[in-house]
């Protein structure tokens, strides 16, 4: 299993007349995890069923290395998947829960015993082995889920918005585990989710999927300096985006993002008037006005960093804009 | 809240629907039965019960009818399993629709079964074979009635819970046949033993089919047995005391089947879209669910058929229409226009009673917290109908013979159906909303009519329907408490049908064409209001 590629090519799956995946293309390397991020409904999850095996896209090739994985039955890929739901089987206890796919693979009983206790204390389950399900909490039910998965040695790990259930606590706090694990582990794994956070926090790349395409491939801080376009850019939550029809006039030759976060308070600036202005926490969020743009901008600052006293409505803050504070976004063809 | 004070128990609804409740159980269920356990009891000293046990003709038939429902059961399994895992399986164009027609064997009255199977394969029935008292003729007649409660109890169960499951075991290493042994079964048993129970019991009190059917008596359950023992020999000691053993034995496979419902009622995640078949797919597909389709089909044509071709006639012919539709009393049986009206009036005034009792009922379960009931209102279920019929007569002799006497007979078969419907849709109404409510200034008689009558709106329209389809298909309990000219049209099916004659067969087909009309009739206007209840 020597550093082979998962390799997805053009993968398309229409169901009637929704296109789900329109030319999915994407690498995920052995030891790497990938977070699969995008809104509802862009068809993250139906690529991970197919990833699966679960079902049989219309286009395209899914490879591991040489071997084409593409019209492979689930149950010969060696692929493991976490589901939402988790799908723990509700008629047998947790141990032969993760036993499951051992007993498929025909490992002897010792050797299945002692897979099963190795997981069920990687997973701090111990003591919890002849628990049914549904006597469990939603975090055990979730590294149940995990342990079954990853029983079997699965060449690549799906995770379907393993998360999501649980509530927001515990969710930090498994991604926190969840994280370490899967870089001790070495694995190869695709993890679906809608929440930021749970994806920078999990994953070595960050691939951004809309509308059945992923736009962009790249780790998170990459992501956050070079967003790909003025959606990529806003999903992320990146704010200030100066529309193509403004930007051209300021000269640029597409839409561009501003770095108000690089802008510093100096008398020497540009001067900005202040239309509004609200705490944000331990902040200052002012809403501002130069004469040079024709829109508002949101700066956001500590309070001591600024003139003191700090500006009111209808006084002028001076800002220094500098040069890095504008990032030219891809021009959509 | 309101029932920790006791003056606030005779005002606020949830008392009066408590104190209702209860006594309707008493009066109709309670007093009935304990005259029929009293009555069986009652001459029975150790020496008659045990020359009664060793009696042979009894041993023969308690023997012939576990036999016969043994024998049911495991046919009704063997059919309606795969239509459940195919239903389970596939998403499939015409999936609604034969859902839809598993559910009219369930809907349809028995007898309206028992002669479209006459009037296929009786005598001068529609295939040309007399299968009339054959053991055969039973056994098809009831895996038609009861394979629908297999493919929706078993199929419904699994739709909700085995999709994820499947696709869990897959990524596992699991194929198909290793993922149907180690999930699908394993997960199906409990759903699986509670239909098959059910069916069992269905079967094994099975009245209706037998009288029409097997006419000659050899395959007669107990059931039949008690009718005959009250109607024909006029011994109610023995009638009562076979509805005591009949009962012990449905109480038995009752328990079985409580307990597998609750082990089933684990709450299962949501629903994944199912996969349409491809072509191997199709082919089990057809194989699986084509012959339930036919068997569901088949009776039912056949009586369209023969109530216009009678056996023997050259072509379309009027003949059973005219002798249905002859005037009362002429030939000693009852117009098919009487009927109807006789129908019509016990479904209108039992299905009002049902909906009035069975709210009660759930009002006084839910806002009550009188959990007891809950179990309480399946005890009717349980008790078949001639048993309740023979505790009518038993405990309440005056009413016999009455339209309310059966009308609230008819009432207390129907009501475990509106209660069963409504008691979810009361428990799904928030406590914050009746919270709201109060805090707006509404009181209980308020809350009650403006938060939990409008929640219970569609599961009443439901519940209701479903009581007033078991009025008009009523049967057993028809029989022991009817006067002639309160005859419904199941009952007069019946009347023709022992009569000889081939204009009065050809009447009793016209009658139960007209029932089965009355009856779809009714489930399309049921499902145009509200959509299907739920068993």
């Amino acid at each position: 299993m020597a550093d082979v590629t998962l390799a997805i090519r053009d993968v398309e799956q229409s169901y009637g007349k929704v296109h789900a995946l329109r030319g999915v293309n994407l690498d995920i390397p052995q030891g790497t995890t990938v977070a699969l991020l995008g809104p509802s409904g862009c068809g993250k999850s139906t690529l991970l069923r197919v990833l699966a095996g679960l079902e049989a896209p219309d286009q395209g090739t899914i490879r591991l290395g040489e071997e084409d994985l593409t019209r492979i039955p689930p149950e010969r890929r060696g692929v493991g998947m976490v589901f939402q739901d988790f799908a723990l089987f509700p008629h047998l206890s947790v141990a032969q829960n993760v036993a499951f796919g051992l007993v498929e693979q025909g490992w002897s009983r010792s050797d299945r015993d002692a897979r099963v206790g190795e997981l069920l204390s990687l997973m701090s389950l111990e003591g919890l082995a002849d628990r049914r399900p549904h006597a469990l909490s939603g975090g055990q039910q979730q590294r149940v889920a995990l342990a079954r998965a990853l029983a079997p040695r699965p060449s690549l790990l799906l995770l379907d918005e393993p998360l999501s259930n649980l509530d927001r606590n515990l969710r930090d706090e498994l991604t926190v585990e969840l994280s370490t694990l899967l870089s001790d582990l070495s694995l190869r794994a695709l993890h679906v989710t809608h929440d930021q956070r749970e994806a920078f926090a999990l994953a070595d790349q960050v691939a951004i999927m809309r509308e059945g395409r992923i736009l962009q491939v790249a780790p998170a801080e990459r992501l956050h300096a070079a967003p790909h376009d003025a959606w990529v850019a806003s999903f992320l939550g990146l704010r200030e985006i100066v529309p193509e029809s403004v930007a051209r006039e300021l000269g640029f030759a597409g839409p561009v993002l501003l770095r108000v976060e690089r802008f510093k308070p100096n008398p020497e600036g540009a001067p900005f008037t202040v239309r509004g202005l609200t705490w944000v926490e331990h902040d200052l969020e002012y809403q501002l006005r130069t004469p040079a743009w024709p829109f508002d901008i949101r700066y956001r600052i500590r309070p001591r960093e600024l003139p003191s006293p700090p500006p009111g409505i209808g006084d002028v803050l001076h800002l220094e804009v500098p040069d890095d504070a504008w990032t030219l976004l891809e021009v959509r063809a | 809240m309101s029932s920790r004070n006791p003056r606030a128990i005779a005002v606020s609804p949830a008392g009066i629907a408590s104190l209702l409740a209860l006594l309707f159980l008493v009066l109709l269920l309670g007093v009935p039965l304990a005259a029929v356990v009293l009555r069986g009891l009652e001459g029975a000293s150790w020496d008659t019960l045990g020359s009664l046990v060793a009696d042979p003709y009894l041993q023969d038939r308690l023997g012939r009818t576990l036999l016969q429902a043994s024998l049911s059961t495991v046919l009704t399994v063997a059919l309606g399993l795969p239509g459940a895992l195919a239903f389970a399986r596939y998403d499939f164009a015409g999936k609604r629709l034969l859902r839809a027609l598993f559910t009219v064997p369930f809907v349809m009255p028995t007898v309206v079964a028992g002669a479209g199977f006459l009037a296929l394969v009786g005598p001068g029935g529609w295939l040309g074979v007399d299968l009339i008292d054959s053991l055969a003729l039973v056994l098809l007649a009831h895996v038609f009635y009861n394979h629908a409660v297999v493919v929706r109890m078993v199929g419904g169960f699994l739709e909700a819970s085995a999709p994820r499951l499947r696709d869990a075991a897959a990524t596992l290493g699991a194929n198909p046949i290793r993922t149907a042994l180690r999930v699908t079964i394993p997960l199906a048993a409990p759903a699986l033993l509670a239909a098959a129970s059910l069916v069992f019991i269905f079967s094994f009190t099975s009245f209706g089919v037998l009288l029409l059917l097997a006419p000659a008596g050899r395959w007669d359950t107990l059931e039949v047995e008690i009718y005959q023992s009250v109607a024909r020999l006029l011994r109610l000691d023995t009638a009562a005391l076979l509805a005591l053993a009949q009962l012990f034995m449905a109480m038995l496979v009752g328990g079985l089947y409580t307990t597998l419902q609750r082990r089933v009622a684990v709450p299962l995640s949501g629903s994944v879209p199912l996969p349409r078949p491809r072509w191997q797919g199709r082919m089990v597909l057809m194989a699986t669910l084509l012959p339930s389709a036919v068997l569901t089909l088949a009776p039912l044509g056949a009586l369209v058929y023969r109530s216009l071709v009678p056996p023997g006639a050259e072509g379309v012919t009027w003949l059973g229409w005219q002798a249905a539709f002859a005037p009362s009393g002429l030939l000693g049986v009852i117009s098919a226009g009487d009927a109807l009206v006789n129908s019509l009036r016990f479904a209108v005034a039992s299905g009002a009673l049902a909906l009035m009792s069975g709210v009660t009922f759930a009002y006084a379960v839910v806002r009550g917290g009188w959990r007891w009931l809950d179990r309480a209102s399946l005890l009717p279920l349980a008790t078949s109908s001639v048993t309740l019929g023979l505790g009518v007569l038993l405990a309440w002799p005056n009413l016999a013979g009455s339209f309310w006497g059966l009308a609230f007979a008819h009432a207390l078969i129907g009501m475990p159906f509106v209660a069963r419907a409504v008691l979810p849709s009361l428990r799904s109404v928030p406590p914050s909303r009746l919270a709201a409510a109060t805090v707006a200034g509404a009181g209980p008689w308020r809350r009650l009519l403006r938060i939990d009558l409008p929640a219970m709106r569609t599961s009443l329209i439901a519940g209701g329907g479903f009581a007033v389809a078991v009025s008009l298909g009523e049967f057993g309990a028809s029989l022991v408490l009817t006067r002639p000219d309160l005859a419904t049209l199941p009952v007069a099916i019946y009347q023709r049908l022992g009569r000889p004659g081939m204009e009065n067969y050809a009447a009793a087909l016209v009658l139960a064409l007209l029932l089965m009309m009355v009856t779809a009739a009714f489930m399309v206007l049921l499902d145009r209001l509200g959509g299907p209840g739920e068993l």
